[in-house]
């Protein structure tokens, strides 16, 4: 009975939030202001380098909060392959050896590859770009995985790690040469812009596909601990 | 100049974050030693800046707000730059020692450490609501990580009930985010600020949401329950740097958003409301503290405590004259800054009191008094700015708060204040009592590296000065913001 009351007013509560937030919203809708942004985010696009508008957001005018974002991924990949209780694939019983499979990837591995290139390339004009390139090499990679071809770059060591932080790296260091040549930190120099911004989604691409790769295949089998604090010793 | 001192303050930690990441654990010291020295010269270089030049807005990548992001560069946010400089330099220092470098997890400690000190600053000067949260993304997850960092199941259950709370924290947060840019068609908190209106319900939900996800971030009573399994169960060095700086980000966005937002999208109730919770968890965290059986979970505790009174802010600045909103903005300031030291030099000096007597419980404290009266004497220093006695930098933000309690009427407060400066005496002599007593049957104690004692003692040191030095202090944070007459003017062309 206790429950059920529970049950209901939980119910009763993500209800009520709903139809608060839904009010919102519309009251924001209708009260919305007129805002400059999209005239100016028009006006700045031809300076940008790019044509596709939220390329251009995500790697010209908010690059900081880009960069930073790429920092969030570099620790969700480097956490992942830092706990070492994880069990992994790397037992060997666990590798196919299926015909089917090897004769399937050998299709589709190229295609994939081919298209995570198109979606890198396709970002300067239209949707696409690092991110979702990215995705589509790490379901390569998973693919590659579980069809129990050997990956030798994914197991952690100083491979996997600069792999993980090269198009970050790399973002950094067009960030800070923007400043050094007396621009502000992130700014590009005028006319290298376009350039610029395919090499770092270039690298944020490998990277991005590195990240996701290993948190689905590089944690290391280990049985040791951090013992507590205080736990003797 | 400033244009190299911003530079070099957001591109160090994040460059050392990269590089740490190929070294071990022995190079990423020497490393991090020197990216220390670059952090707090460059955060004292633009604190003279500042103080001398007054505030500023830096558009990153050229792009002035609202297309580009534009960081704030004023008093607080420089006060709260040479905190985190001195409280993570403090606490790198310690890990670097009390860190066991033959275990190949601990390589992954200094990035963690230093995104952590990046997503630091990056709250601390934010004026972009979106940008804000990806700070504070930065700040979670390391954190997160550096909880989890090659732990058994506790760690790991505590990191990912940490690491729940705070994404939802997040979301909610972005969620508000959302509704404001859906309203205003901009992300800049000044922006926001110079249009919004004192009647805006889609608005006003947007602010209750915001907050009500930076105070589950924040831990504030009753959404607390994450933080002490959290903190309690992390290496000592990294709770101290939970404790004392992490928990402060998200609450500084709460009130930088309330301060800017609060007047016209607050109300009474809901300021009320929000100090009464603060109060709550002054009343209940300090009994909680006083009841732990563990030494770590009574110093994690006693910050849910501490936090409570940051929240009187919400009820002492709403609808109040000036005076006594700029008393109650001083008095949270310093309190802030009290509890960052203070708290990190206790996080610290109860690590090496665990190292001595190699027993996390408080009665296993026993003769510990003879072994580590070193350390010891931190805690208790330490223990003297929780509870706020002269000449303590608790002292002066306790006084501050009491004077704009009293000033705006709201003397219940005063209560609140003096409740728990006793309390917190109540878990502190705890502790005491238990390191005096002599029932220990064997002396096998263990004596932690000499740098690992100084460290505690120079923070609870700093947190005793500040009592002293609270004038300095809080007139840089009053100092002049140069260009907010001419970004007022700029959000004034927009319809």
């Amino acid at each position: 009975m206790r429950r059920r009351l529970l049950l209901f007013l939980t119910l009763a509560a993500c209800a009520g939030f709903t139809v608060a937030l839904a009010a919102a919203v519309l009251h924001a809708a209708g009260a919305a202001l007129p805002s400059a942004l999209p005239e100016q985010l028009a006006a700045s696009l031809g300076s940008s380098g790019v044509e596709h508008p939220v390329t251009a957001v995500l790697l010209n005018f908010r690059n900081y909060d880009t960069l930073l974002e790429i920092g969030v991924l570099v620790i969700a990949g480097m956490v992942g392959i830092s706990l070492a209780s994880t069990s992994s694939l790397e037992d060997p019983a666990l590798r196919s050896s299926d015909s089917l499979l090897y004769a399937l990837q050998r299709w589709f591995v190229p295609l994939m590859l081919l298209l995570a290139l198109y979606l890198l390339w396709a970002g300067a004009d239209r949707p696409g770009g690092a991110f979702q390139a990215g995705a589509v090499l790490a379901a390569t990679g998973v693919l590659m995985r579980l069809g129990g071809l050997p990956m030798e770059f994914v197991r952690p060591g100083v491979l996997l790690r600069l792999g993980l932080v090269l198009g970050f790296a790399v973002f950094l260091l067009v960030a800070v040469a923007g400043a050094l040549a007396g621009e502000a930190f992130l700014a590009y120099p005028p006319g290298m812009a376009g350039g610029l911004i395919l090499t770092i989604e270039i690298v944020l691409t490998l990277s991005i596909g590195m990240i996701l790769l290993a948190l689905f295949v590089a944690a290391p089998v280990s049985d040791e601990h951090e013992p507590e604090e205080g736990a003797g010793p | 100049m400033n244009q190299w001192l911003m530079a070099g303050l957001l591109f160090t930690p994040l460059a050392w974050a990269a590089l740490s990441l190929l070294l071990d654990f022995r190079q990423g010291r020497w490393l991090s030693w020197l990216g220390m020295l670059i952090q707090a010269l460059v955060s004292l270089g633009l604190w003279v800046a500042v103080a001398s030049n007054g505030g500023f807005y830096y558009a990153l990548a050229g792009w002035e707000a609202p297309l580009g992001i534009a960081l704030r560069v004023d008093g607080l946010a420089v006060t709260f730059v040479l905190l985190t400089a001195a409280v993570a330099t403090a606490c790198g220092l310690h890990a670097g020692v009390y860190l066991d470098p033959s275990k190949s997890w601990q390589r992954y400690f200094w990035p963690l450490f230093w995104f952590l000190w990046a997503g630091l600053n990056g709250v601390w000067l934010g004026a972009d609501l979106f940008n804000l949260y990806v700070s504070l993304e930065l700040i979670s997850l390391s954190a997160v990580g550096l909880v989890a960092l090659g732990g058994e199941a506790a760690a790991l259950r505590a990191a990912l009930r940490y690491l729940f709370a705070v994404l939802l924290g997040s979301l909610v947060y972005l969620l508000g985010v959302a509704l404001l840019y859906g309203q205003f068609g901009t992300l800049s908190l000044t922006g926001i600020a110079a249009v919004v209106g004192a009647d805006e319900p889609a608005a006003a939900m947007a602010l209750l949401l915001m907050l009500a996800g930076l105070a589950l971030k924040t831990a504030l009573f009753p959404l607390h329950g994450w933080l002490p399994p959290a903190h309690g169960v992390a290496k000592s060095p990294v709770s101290a740097l939970l404790s004392g700086l992490v928990v402060k980000a998200s609450f500084y966005i709460a009130a930088r958003l309330w301060l800017e937002l609060g007047d016209r999208l607050g109300s009474h109730t809901l300021a009320q409301g929000i100090g009464a919770l603060g109060a709550g968890a002054v009343i209940w965290g300090s009994w909680l503290a006083f009841r732990q059986p563990h030494l770590k979970q009574v110093v994690a505790y006693s910050s849910v405590a501490q936090i409570g009174y940051l929240f009187l802010l919400f009820p002492l600045t709403f609808a109040v004259a000036e005076p006594v909103s700029r008393l109650a903005q001083q008095g949270i300031t310093l309190q802030v800054v009290s509890h960052a030291l203070a708290k990190s030099a206790m996080f610290l000096a109860a690590g090496n009191l665990i190292l001595s007597v190699r027993s996390k419980r408080v009665d296993a404290l026993g003769g510990v008094s003879h072994y580590l009266p070193f350390s010891l004497f931190s805690f208790g220093l330490a223990g003297v700015s929780l509870m706020s006695l002269p000449p303590t930098g608790g002292f002066a933000a306790k006084w501050l708060l009491l004077q704009a309690s009293l000033a705006s009427g709201q003397w219940w407060w005063v209560v609140v204040l003096l409740l728990g400066g006793v309390l917190a005496a109540a878990y502190v002599f705890r502790i005491y009592r238990a390191t005096f007593l002599e029932d220990r049957a064997s002396d096998d104690f263990y004596h932690p590296p000499r740098s690992l004692e100084a460290i505690p003692m120079l923070l609870a040191l700093l947190a005793l000065g500040l009592g002293l030095v609270a004038e300095p202090v809080l007139s840089v944070l009053a100092l002049p913001f140069e260009v907010a007459a001419e970004v007022a003017a700029d959000v004034a062309v927009q319809p």
